[in-house]
Order: C-alpha cells, then sequence, then structure tokens
C-alpha cells in the first residue's frame, strides 16, 4: 500500500512539473524524482528481501511497511506536520519567515481541547459536535497569535527571526498554564472523545487546495511576487503588506488546523516539557524546505518523516529496541544532507527583509 | 497637432533644493525625445513629475491637450504613461508572461483562477506586435538583461501605455542590446507610441532621438533636433562650458615593463574556460587598453591580474618578480590599484560611510592604521580631499556610499584608486555612469597617472575611450585577443571586426604586441595577411 500511495504521489508531483518551466525550475523534476526513485527503490528492496527471509528483521520490517494500518498511522502522525508546512510555505512564500509555527501549533491544540471541554465534549450546538467548534477555537486560536506576529512583523518591521522565537515562547508558556488554570494540571486529561481521522482528509484536501492557490490563482502569484521581487508587484498596484498578511494570517489557519487535530486526534492536551507539539513545527519547517516550498513536495516530506516514526513505533512493539529519540533525528538529518548535497531547495528572495513602498 | 505630453513651466522644490526651475517640455506624438544632461541635472524628478510619483510644486501638466494632474502612478498609468526604471521590477523565478500580466491576470472560471494559456497568447501576441523577440514561457532569470528590458517595456504596454518613460535604459545594456532598443523604439513610434528617454550619453541621444531637451541645474537650456545638432554644441549646453571630447594623448616614452602577461588560461564562474592563452605586457607611462564586447572573457583576464580568481595555466610577471604567489592584499601594498567594473559589488561597500570606503584597501596601511587601530581623523581628511578633487557630490564624507548615485560613486572609487599612487593601475569601464564633465576629469587623471610614469590596463566597452586614450589597443574576443593595434591609424570599423571576431587586412603591426612572446592570435592574423 505505501508503494500505491507513493506511486500516485510521483503522478500528482510529475502533472505539477511538467507543466510550465517556472514550475519545473520551481520543484526540479529530477529533484523529485531522485528522491522518490531511491525511496521506491529501497521499499522494493526491503520488499523482496521480506519475501525471501520472513523470519529476519527485513521481513519484520517489511510485514510493517506494507500494511494499512501503518500507512494510516503515518498518515495521523504527519498531518499536524503537514498542515503546518502548509502554512509555513504561505508566510514564507510572501516574504515572512514564519519560525513561530511550533507556537501556532501549541496555541492551537491547547485553544481546541479547552474549547471543547468548556463546551462539552459530548453535546452539540446547532447540530455541530463540541468537538468541531473546539477545531475551529483552535484554529481562530492560532489565527490571533499570527495576526499579532504579522503585525510585530509587517507594520513595525521587528526582526522576524526573534518575533518567530517569541510566538514559540509565548504559546509554549501560556498554553501549559492556561491548562493549569483550567484543568489544574499542565495536562488536560482525557476529554473522552476523538475527532477520529477526518484530520487526514482536510489535510489531504488542505494540499491540494493550497497548490491550486499557488499556482493557479492570481493570489498566489502575488504571493510568490511578495517574496520574490516586493517592488515588481506594488509596481504593477498590488498591495505588498496586504498579501503579506493574508500570507501569515493562512499560515495561521493551517497550523491552527494542525495543532487541533494533533490534540484532538488524541482527546487530550499535554502541556508538560515541550508539550505535545514536541518540536513538530520546526520539523514542518524542515518538511517544506525538504519540499522546496511546493505544499505537494511539503506532503511528500511529512508522510515520509511520519511513515519513519509509525515504523519505528511498531518495531518497538515488535520488540526491538529502537531508541525513539535517535529516530527523531532523522527529519534534521534529512534536511541537512538535502541541503547540503542536493542544495536545491529555493529560499525566496525577500523573505526575511521587510519592504517598505517608495510613495 | 497637439503635443502628447506639455510640461508647462513645471517646478520641483525639496527641502533645501530646486530640482526642477520652470522647465518647459513639448513631446509631440509618435517621436522619440530625448532628455539629456548631467547626473543631478535634475532629468529623473521631471519624468517622475509626469509620471506622478511627484506632484510639481508649481506648473501644469497637459497630456494630449487636455490637463492632467496625477496624485500616483496609478494616475498616470490610467492615463496611458508608463515608465521603465533603470532597475527593473520582475520577479525573477516567475516567466516573461507571468510577469507583464502580474496585477493584471487574465482569469478563468468566473474570476476563480489564472488564464494562464489566454496570458501566454496575449503577450505573444504583443511582442510580435512590436517585433520583441521574447518567448513568453522563459523564466526572467534565464534571460539577458535586454530581454527583461523589453518585458519591462511590455508590462508598460500591457497596461496601455502610450507614452512611454524610459529611465537610462542603455545603462545596463551591451553595445548589440542598445542597438537592439533603438530598433525597438523606432517600432514603437511607428505604431504613434510617444517615448521620452533620459541619458546623460550624446551619441545615444543623437542616434535614438528625434528631438533632445537639455537640462543643466535643473533648468531647460534648450530644446534641439537631434539630426541637425552636433555633439560639441550639446556638450556645450550640457555641461555649461566647452569640453574636450576626445582626449589627445601627449607624446611620453615608455620606461621598463611594468606587467607582463604570458600565455594565461582562466576558467568563468561556471568553470568555463574564459580567457584562452593571453599574452601582452603595459610598461610604465603607458596605457594598455583593451577594447571588446562585455563577457568576452575581460572580467575574468582583470580578476586574474588582481588577484580575485586564479589562472589554470601561464604566468604573469609584476616588475620583475611572479605576480601570482602575491596575495590580493600583498597586490595593493606592490602598488596595483584597481577600478572594478561592478562598483556595488566590489568597488565599495554600500552601508559603509565615505570615509570608510575611502580606506577600503589601505585599512592596513601605516598611513592610516597604527597598532591596528584606524587613525579616523587622517581617513576623514583623506576621504575628503578625494570628495573635493572628484567633485563627488554630495560632498559629504559622512554620507553612507549607497546613498550616492551611481556616477558619484564611481568618481569615488577612481580618486581612492588613483589616489594610492600607483604602478599599475586596471581601470575597468572608469567612466560607465559618469557624465561628460567627470569623464573628462577621469581621463586627465589617467592621463597624469600614464605621464607620472603608472603602467596602466583599460578595459572598457566605450570604443572612443580606449581607442583616443591607449597607447595600444588590444581587441578581445572569446577568451583571446583576435587582435593588438595602434589606436591611433585603426578604424572603428576593423576594431567592430575584431570584435566580432573576425581578422581585419593588412591592419595589425606585430611589434605592437611589445612582448618577447608573440601571441597566437597575432600570428594567426599575420598567417590571414599573407
Amino acid at each position: 500500500m505505501e508503494v500505491m500511495s507513493m506511486s500516485e504521489d510521483e503522478g500528482a508531483l510529475e502533472s505539477d512539473t511538467g507543466d510550465s518551466s517556472l514550475r519545473s525550475r520551481l520543484t526540479s523534476p529530477s529533484y523529485i524524482k531522485r528522491v522518490l526513485g531511491v525511496l521506491a527503490g529501497i521499499l522494493a528492496l526491503l520488499g523482496v528481501l521480506g519475501l525471501l527471509f520472513p523470519t529476519s528483521v527485513a521481513g519484520d520490517l517489511s510485514r510493517i511497511v506494507f500494511r494499512w494500518s501503518v500507512l494510516v498511522q503515518a498518515l495521523r502522525i504527519s498531518t499536524p506536520i503537514a498542515l503546518a508546512a502548509i502554512g509555513g510555505i504561505f508566510a514564507e512564500k510572501s516574504g515572512v519567515i514564519n519560525i513561530g509555527l511550533e507556537g501556532l501549533l501549541i496555541i492551537s491544540a491547547f485553544a481546541a481541547v479547552y474549547l471543547t471541554a468548556v463546551l462539552g465534549p459530548d453535546t452539540t450546538i446547532a447540530f455541530i459536535p463540541a468537538i468541531w467548534i473546539g477545531f475551529a477555537g483552535g484554529v481562530l486560536a492560532s489565527v490571533v497569535l499570527a495576526w499579532v506576529f504579522a503585525v510585530v512583523c509587517i507594520e513595525f518591521k521587528a526582526d522576524q527571526i526573534i518575533a518567530g522565537l517569541a510566538v514559540w515562547l509565548i504559546a509554549l508558556g501560556l498554553a501549559p498554564f492556561a491548562s493549569t488554570l483550567y484543568f489544574g494540571s499542565r495536562d488536560s486529561g482525557s476529554l473522552g472523545v476523538t475527532i477520529g481521522n477526518w484530520p487526514i482528509v482536510i489535510m489531504i484536501a488542505s494540499v491540494a487546495i493550497a497548490w491550486v492557490v499557488l499556482y493557479r490563482t492570481s493570489f498566489g502569484r502575488y504571493i510568490r511576487a511578495a517574496g520574490e521581487n516586493p517592488r515588481a508587484l506594488d509596481t504593477a498596484g498590488v498591495s505588498v503588506s496586504r498579501v503579506r498578511y493574508a500570507g501569515v494570517l493562512l499560515s495561521g489557519v493551517f497550523a491552527g488546523m494542525g495543532g487541533a487535530s494533533l490534540s484532538l486526534t488524541i482527546g487530550l492536551f499535554g502541556g508538560t516539557g515541550e508539550t505535545m507539539v514536541e518540536g513538530r513545527g520546526f520539523i514542518a519547517i524542515v518538511a517544506y524546505l525538504f519540499g522546496n516550498y511546493n505544499p505537494l513536495g511539503a506532503f511528500g516530506a511529512s508522510l515520509l518523516f511520519g511513515g519513519l516514526e509509525a515504523i519505528q513505533i511498531r518495531l518497538q512493539q515488535l520488540g526491538y529496541a529502537i531508541p525513539d529519540t535517535l529516530v527523531q533525528t532523522i527529519p534534521y538529518i534529512v534536511v541537512i544532507l538535502v541541503l547540503a548535497f542536493v542544495g536545491r531547495t529555493r529560499i525566496p528572495k525577500a523573505a526575511g527583509e521587510h519592504y517598505e513602498t517608495e510613495e | 497637432m497637439t503635443p502628447a505630453v506639455h510640461l508647462d513651466t513645471i517646478t520641483k522644490r525639496f527641502p533645501g533644493v530646486v530640482a526642477n526651475d520652470a522647465v518647459d517640455l513639448v513631446v509631440e506624438e509618435g517621436t522619440v525625445h530625448a532628455l539629456l544632461g548631467e547626473n543631478g541635472a535634475g532629468k529623473t524628478t521631471l519624468m517622475n513629475v509626469l509620471y506622478g510619483l511627484y506632484q510639481p510644486t508649481e506648473g501644469k501638466i497637459h497630456i494630449n491637450g487636455i490637463e492632467r494632474s496625477f496624485d500616483s502612478p496609478s494616475d498616470a498609468i490610467d492615463i496611458g504613461i508608463g515608465m521603465i526604471h533603470q532597475h527593473f521590477m520582475l520577479v525573477d523565478p516567475m516567466t516573461i508572461a507571468e510577469n507583464v500580466v502580474l496585477g493584471n491576470e487574465p482569469k478563468k472560471y468566473g474570476g476563480l483562477l489564472v488564464d494562464h494559456e489566454q496570458a501566454i497568447k496575449e503577450v505573444r501576441k504583443l511582442s510580435e506586435r512590436y517585433g520583441f523577440d521574447v518567448d513568453p514561457t522563459a523564466p526572467i532569470e534565464d534571460v539577458s538583461v535586454g530581454v527583461q528590458q523589453r518585458v519591462e517595456i511590455l508590462k508598460a504596454l500591457y497596461r496601455g501605455a502610450d507614452i512611454l518613460i524610459l529611465d537610462e535604459p542603455t545603462a545596463v545594456l551591451t553595445p548589440q542590446e542598445v542597438d537592439e532598443l533603438f530598433e525597438v523604439l523606432t517600432e514603437l513610434t511607428a505604431q504613434g507610441k510617444t517615448i521620452i528617454f533620459i541619458t546623460h550619453k550624446l551619441g545615444e541621444a543623437m542616434e535614438a532621438a528625434d528631438e533632445i531637451t537639455i537640462l543643466r541645474n535643473g533648468k531647460n537650456v534648450g530644446t534641439m533636433d537631434a539630426n541637425t545638432v552636433t555633439r560639441e554644441e550639446l556638450a556645450k549646453r550640457m555641461v555649461g562650458r566647452e569640453v574636450l571630447m576626445e582626449p589627445q594623448l601627449s607624446a611620453n616614452e615608455p620606461g621598463e615593463v611594468v606587467l607582463s602577461v604570458d600565455d594565461i588560461f582562466a576558467e568563468d564562474d561556471r568553470g568555463v574556460e574564459a580567457v584562452s592563452d593571453v599574452s601582452f605586457s603595459i610598461r610604465e607611462g603607458e596605457i594598455f587598453g583593451i577594447a571588446g564586447v562585455d563577457g568576452n572573457g575581460q572580467s575574468e583576464l582583470v580578476e586574474a591580474i588582481t588577484g580575485l580568481r586564479s589562472t589554470k595555466s601561464g604566468s604573469m610577471t609584476y616588475r620583475g618578480k611572479p605576480l601570482e604567489q602575491l596575495s590580493r592584499r600583498e597586490r595593493i601594498g606592490a602598488g596595483i590599484a584597481y577600478v572594478p567594473e561592478d562598483r556595488q559589488e566590489r568597488g565599495m561597500v554600500m552601508p559603509f560611510d565615505l570615509v570608510e570606503n575611502g580606506i577600503l584597501g589601505s585599512q592596513r596601511a601605516t598611513e592610516f592604521a597604527k597598532n591596528g587601530r584606524i587613525n579616523w581623523d587622517r581617513a576623514t581628511e583623506h576621504a575628503e580631499d578625494i570628495i573635493a578633487e572628484y567633485d563627488v557630490r554630495p560632498p559629504n564624507a559622512a554620507s553612507t556610499a549607497g546613498s550616492l548615485s551611481g556616477g558619484n560613486q564611481q568618481k569615488f572609487i577612481v580618486g581612492r584608486e588613483f589616489d594610492r599612487e600607483p604602478k599599475l593601475v586596471v581601470a575597468t569601464h572608469p567612466t560607465r555612469g559618469v557624465d561628460i564633465g567627470a569623464m573628462e576629469f577621469i581621463h586627465e587623471q589617467l592621463q597624469a597617472l600614464r605621464m607620472a610614469g603608472a603602467a596602466v590596463l583599460l578595459i572598457s566597452s566605450n570604443l572612443s575611450e580606449v581607442q583616443s586614450l591607449s597607447d595600444r589597443l588590444a581587441v578581445m574576443h572569446d577568451g583571446s585577443f583576435s587582435g593588438v593595434v595602434d589606436p591611433a591609424s585603426v578604424t572603428e570599423e576593423e576594431i567592430g571586426l575584431l570584435m566580432a571576431g573576425e581578422s581585419i587586412d593588412g591592419g595589425v603591426d606585430a611589434t605592437l604586441a611589445d612582448t618577447e612572446s608573440t601571441t597566437d592570435d597575432e600570428a594567426d592574423n599575420t598567417g590571414g595577411k599573407l
């Protein structure tokens, strides 16, 4: 099944790359093909080895990899990462580097659980289950925090990296604190309800919508122009700061859906340590860099990271002692290797720069 | 006939400055009108008034006989005025078509999605109509600067411009691209468009324009017919005094060989061979010129000599010692001055002030630095000397390099390098972007260095400049010298042939190479003669 999904993935990417020279440059088909080729090769090798030596590690691995439930789990793990990555793409393509994605995930994860708990997990309001209102509340909390970030960066021209770190640190302190006030502990405890696998559907739809918006609408072009050469956009009569606000707020929307998905899939908010988000916002940044700012690429990268995590969990269950923390370093190692050796990630030229109109 | 543009006694004051002083400008429909003047004469300000970027302090604007006032460029665009700025406003990874329609995309599915096919079709139609040779699907970053400029023109045309303002359109172009631009302008006016272009180059104004208006110190000092006016007349009005158009070299006996370059090869940044088997030498008191179309290996050759690029093979000798072993710092210390091609990249640090820029390269010289501390008083004095001597404006050592206009940056760099008392001067396009008054002064300084016994390597795309200033002139094509000629006897046509890589009959004097090792190219040329 994993193989199936990979080849579908490749098809989707190719329709993206094949259609104009711009797209092919942005997504560099050879690069994507190479990455996918290597992955497909590893899976094929695993499959063959698994068939030949069913009792070996390869046998166990292949049994894990080619299993529907593992794929679902991989998708579930990758959902918050992919959603936050899409958000990050919108912000950074418009010229605002949002390294506060982690904070947006945290605040929305908490707000979603909080609102659901306040409404009563089992109630419905106007036929809408409380958990979905909680989901919307999580998104709203993230958008509000993103809006503060946008005002600070665009209106007051603060350093985007510092402001982004502030977003993270604010959420990291605020969410567990609020949890302690309401739930009496940094962890909320179980709500008793979950949102099921709906977030996976939302994530896949978001990937598709984000791609269409970025590459097929004029708004998407404005986003890209704002991050590449804002003056060109300005002289074309489009307000750069408005486009950048939109980019950052969209990062709030997508990251908010990611954070709400994360907590509502389990049905609780965990606020100890780095909170339940545990660096997924930073992995999201890695994912979209790895995916070269393309929503499809970011999705592929998220799925890769999620897949590794899912395999690791299953291996643990089978009794292999693989340190969990080691697997979690993989995304970071991957991005360093990608940036160092493939070097095809193209950072928007004006990302991180403030823009001021001349008039 | 009503003129397309009539600026009626426009005055534009900024705090403390009168940029335009009661300027009248009349531009007939379907003509090319050049706005000529030195740096800071108020040309760009006047055009920014017409484009709505500035509001005039006094005066009226009439477009096609109707009085207009513009609050912003979008008002001007609505009335059909387009401006092509010196620095292009294009999004590099996007295609030409995407750039042209940016902000006005054709839509499909009820305005939901961009109709990309329609955009390509429209841009193609537009570019064919005016004879532009552009591929709408090519990304901007893959096309030449000349094509990028045409994209800017297409952007204005796509928005319905009938009056096009071009700000120093030739500053970034190669000579061929300049010719192509002028053809485009001819085609545009033939189809009824009106063009105003800002320039400080006499030759271009005379070649491309129907009429020329000259601005000096913010005032209109005359509008003349481009077909009948002479260069001298234009120069005089522009500068306000007689100008020596062609510098004359006084007789000078060259001394010892300062630099000799033997059979060197070098690669460009992409690893492609850019300099192939070049040999020459320069003596004290001699100017050796290199002419050629930009990008034929001149930059790489200069970088090899100044120590910014390593050579693949061959040797260079500087005053009897091998040059390759000297680091960049040692080369500066040994008296090699360098006026770089790209002043903003290599000539100055833009956010630094002129005091700091003035000691760039000599920051370790004992004159400015002792015991690891910089003597800022001395450095300030030094910067002020350069500013005064080379007429850098504004005359303020505390201003940052980035705040100066291109011409003034160039004057400052030239001043800094020439004041080092160099033994060898490597000057790349030393007068690029400067007005003719400053050009004359830089030419005089080059000659003074020559008379003082310095060896000068002069690279310029300005043919008359290298031809009139050089004692010997090499023409570079495709990485090697296609000929070394006597600038006094060679014709411009012959240089043109050499620039295109062809050999010329009977024109090459092998003794001019002035080095023990005659280059292969000269051997070729001699062969062709026999």
